[in-house]
């Protein structure tokens, strides 16, 4: 689906033509290996270049500018894969085809450029009331995650399973490694993620290939880099943690459990992990849902999540505090059915047909077909949406059973109210 | 069938209002793959005091029915609807709001059989006591999750401290004490008052054949029965357009605390063109003074008073409207007092220019294009507007028109002081310190 072409050395661009969308969308990915010190400096650099640039020096001016420009959207954000961290930066802009006396894209183009190589620099560094602000700005949105307390619930598990891993550093960081940050430290994690990182750009909308493709290498003239591949991480912890409970001042039960599996992205058995997931907890339709919610009434929301990066998989219910026994009785249970190969032809038809339908409407948005090509092109095999189905299709109930068999459970956690 | 085309956007939508009433309306969208449907009442939380079918005295009904029928649609004499849409791949949703109720499914095959799912279980009602009583464990966790949520309380306190009477005070799914009243009987009265074809909407967007879905629709609905359509008597009493409490404050486990500047609307009687033309004009004033490009905006970034959560925004509904600007913030009085001098600024001096004007609203045309792109978006919107009277697809023209004269205008109507409210959720650690 999209059209790769080497600019540099490290350097991909991937171009989709489509008259699919009523706007061109760009997205610029850096990646490195993820650490703390890593992640936290480029969630800042991220805020810093956003705020403005050698050309709009005011945040103000810059977004009048994008304003004017039709509201274009361009914005940068961090995030991070199995045990690597991302930089990236979107645009979208409004396709001229749609204008009626106006042209923007070439003014967007122009833009992409700025806003990655001119940055605004005074005596050669970044600006230290922005670094501060911006900080602060991080800082806070980490802070943030304590309010939602399903998040919190979440972060905490991953803590408790995954101390000092990938799977615990967050995207953006820790507070103590962004306060350690200066303007010198973040303009040489500038450098070096403009120089160093392997980077993806990517291109959809009704554009001419041949054009963009010219006019990218143009605007973002990066230079060869040596790319090199990050390491996993592939110890599994032995220990088990066990049961964890903590306290803060509410109402709701959040019940967050931790198993682990030793299938892992890209692994051959995946698909038939991504099928065990959906019959255990995915959807509506799955073993969780339909018992603790439809059956026992026991909570709004159960479902099961796979962290297929690190060979985790997750349920999360939120219940009332006194039924967390019965709870964690019925989840149990729904686990030992599928051991014991208990999937009827239907669950088994409804979790494929619910993945190939998922699959083919992410792809009904530019983004979705950015995100999904971007996830599955380190695959050996290349992606298309048919050999993902009949993968799906091909899975069997014995399948599923084997995958629920050689599922661990690693730690419970649980956060609720005080008792007083 | 009628056809309207909007060259511009490049769209065309096909509708047609059915012997029984329900409007329904096609929009085929090129490349998707993706086939999107909601059927919607023009019923919500709001809609508490009412005439039943064929009744003339009103009655009111247990606080967040509306939600708990919404969920109790999904249940049939064999078993849960939601497995139905699974077996051929299709997504089916629901939500509540203070208006409206919609039923909704996405799906990329077996169009017509899920279409045919959507409008038999919306249209066949099943509620026993047993049932009704099965739900209300999970509406009681579903209530306590939001009580459990800052931003919720938030949203909610802003809007319970703006309005003496009006329903829209009351949250959508109740509380645990008042959907705990709810019985079947009462799920079949707001059924059958609410749920008339003539009060409801189709909407079917993306990959589709218009006219066979057409004829489709209009097949299924000919081959069932409803009662002859009547006007509904809503009630709702006389409501002040000053705000019922000043300043209130709530202390929840949070980090820093959290605090909206509610606005209530003064104008709530429009609907139409007019309509369309004052929200926008509010939104365009709303940005001119607090948005991202603002002089004001700059100033509480660089104090420190404002984190990434600050955000501004205008809603309006027959009957009631407000606007809310708020963050998470170290200092909620300061932040308070810079969004309260700006509006009194506002009431002296003009501070809408014909710059700032005629930019915001490229923004948002290029806004709504971008909007276009999204199904899901459109087929939401359309409802609202469309129960409104109002046309999505005016917005562009609309906006084309409006002028500073416009905005300054339209703002007037949210800018009293008496209208204005305070809304602060305070970390617990600060209950113990004052």
């Amino acid at each position: 689906m999209f059209l790769t072409t080497q600019l540099a050395k490290g350097v991909s661009l991937h171009i989709r033509q489509t008259a699919q969308f009523k706007t061109v969308n760009f997205s610029v990915k850096w990646r490195t290996q993820l650490t703390e010190k890593g992640a936290s400096e480029r969630t800042v650099l991220s805020n810093v270049l956003q705020h403005s640039n050698a050309r709009f020096a005011t945040s103000a001016a810059y977004r009048s500018y994008l304003d004017d420009l039709f509201g274009t959207v361009l914005y940068f954000d961090t995030t991070k894969r199995g045990e690597e961290h991302t930089v990236l930066m979107n645009a979208e802009t409004v396709n001229d085809n749609y204008l009626a006396h106006d042209s923007v894209l070439n003014e967007v183009i122009g833009l992409l450029h700025d806003a990655i190589f001119k940055p605004n620099f005074e005596h050669n560094v970044f600006i230290k009331a922005i670094v501060e602000r911006e900080k602060e700005m991080v800082i806070q949105r980490i802070q943030s995650i304590f309010d939602d307390k399903s998040r919190f619930a979440q972060k905490r598990i991953m803590e408790i399973l995954r101390p000092n891993h990938p799977a615990s550093i967050s995207a953006n960081g820790t507070i103590d490694a962004i306060k350690a940050i200066s303007p010198e430290s973040l303009t040489a994690a500038y450098e070096d993620m403009l120089n160093q990182d392997a980077i993806d750009i990517y291109v959809v909308g009704d554009i001419d290939v041949e054009q963009m493709t010219a006019k990218i290498k143009e605007a973002l003239p990066f230079i060869d880099r040596e790319v090199k591949k990050t390491e996993r991480n592939q110890e599994v912890p032995e220990n088990i943690k066990g049961y964890t409970k903590e306290t803060q001042e509410m109402k709701q039960g959040k019940l967050h459990i931790g198993y682990q599996t030793p299938v892992v992205f890209g692994d051959e058995d995946f698909h038939k992990m991504q099928i065990f997931n959906g019959i255990f907890g995915g959807y509506a339709h799955s073993k969780i849902f339909m018992n603790v919610r439809e059956r026992e009434s026991l909570a709004y929301y159960a479902s099961s999540s796979y962290a297929a990066q690190y060979g985790l998989l997750f349920v999360v219910s939120g219940i009332e505090p006194a039924k967390e026994a019965k709870a964690r009785e019925v989840i149990a249970e729904q686990l030992v059915a599928l051991q014991n190969g208990e999937i009827t032809d239907l669950e088994l038809a409804q979790t494929k047909a619910m993945l190939i339908n998922q699959l083919k409407e992410a792809l009904d948005s530019a983004r979705g077909q950015i995100e999904i090509f971007d996830q599955y092109k380190e695959l050996k095999d290349p992606f298309t949406l048919e050999k993902w189905s009949a993968r799906w299709q091909a899975v069997t109930k014995e399948d599923v059973q084997q995958m629920a068999q050689q599922m661990k459970l690693e730690a419970t956690y649980f956060l609720c109210g005080k008792e007083d | 069938m009628k056809t309207i085309e909007f060259k511009q956007l490049d769209e065309t939508l096909y509708y047609k209002q059915l012997a029984n009433g329900l409007d329904v309306y096609i929009l085929p969208k090129k490349g998707f793959s993706k086939t999107f449907v909601t059927f919607t009442t023009k019923y919500g939380s709001i809609d508490r005091t009412f005439a039943p079918l064929g009744e003339t005295e009103p009655i009111t009904v247990p606080d967040g029915i509306a939600h708990f029928l919404e969920h109790k649609m999904f249940e049939k004499e064999d078993g849960d609807v939601f497995q139905k849409f699974s077996e051929v791949g299709a997504q089916a949703n629901a939500y509540t709001s203070f208006t409206r109720t919609a039923y909704l499914f996405s799906a990329t095959d077996h169009l017509y059989k899920s279409t045919e799912t959507l409008l038999n279980f919306v249209q066949e009602p099943y509620f026993t006591e047993e049932t009704v009583n099965k739900e209300k464990g999970i509406i009681g966790q579903e209530i306590t999750m939001y009580d459990d949520t800052p931003d919720w309380r938030l949203y909610f306190g802003a809007i319970e401290n703006m309005y003496h009477q009006h329903p829209v005070k009351i949250d959508i799914a109740g509380t645990i004490e008042s959907i705990d009243g709810i019985t079947a009987e009462h799920l079949y009265t707001c059924y059958n008052t609410f749920y008339h074809p003539s009060n409801m909407l189709l909407f079917v967007i993306g990959a589709v054949d218009p006219v066979e879905m057409m004829t489709f629709i209009e097949e299924d609905q000919n081959k069932k029965q409803f009662p002859e359509p009547t006007e509904i008597t809503r009630l709702f009493d006389e409501e002040p357009t000053t705000v019922a409490i000043k300043e209130r404050v709530l202390h929840m486990d949070v980090q820093k605390p959290k605090v909206y500047v509610g606005l209530k609307a003064k104008e709530t009687s429009l609907s139409g063109e007019q309509m369309l033309k004052h929200e926008l004009a509010v939104q365009i004033g709303l940005e001119c003074l607090f948005g991202r490009a603002a002089q004001f905006y700059t100033d509480i970034y660089e104090n420190g008073l404002i984190d990434e959560s600050y955000a501004y925004d205008f809603s309006l509904e027959k009957g009631y409207g407000f606007a809310l600007i708020g963050s998470d913030t170290e200092k909620p009085e300061q932040l308070v007092q810079a969004i309260k001098d700006k509006l009194k600024e506002a009431t002296q001096s003009n501070l809408f220019t014909q710059d700032d004007v005629e930019r915001i609203k490229r923004k948002k045309i290029g806004f709504f294009l971008r909007a276009l792109n999204s199904i899901e978006f459109i087929a939401n919107q359309f409802t609202r507007y469309e129960f409104n009277d109002m046309n999505l697809f005016d917005v562009v023209p609309a906006l084309e028109q409006l002028t500073v004269a416009d905005v300054t205008e339209a703002f007037k109507t949210i800018q009293g002081e008496d209208q204005q409210t305070v809304f602060t959720v305070l970390p617990v650690s600060e209950r113990a310190a004052q």
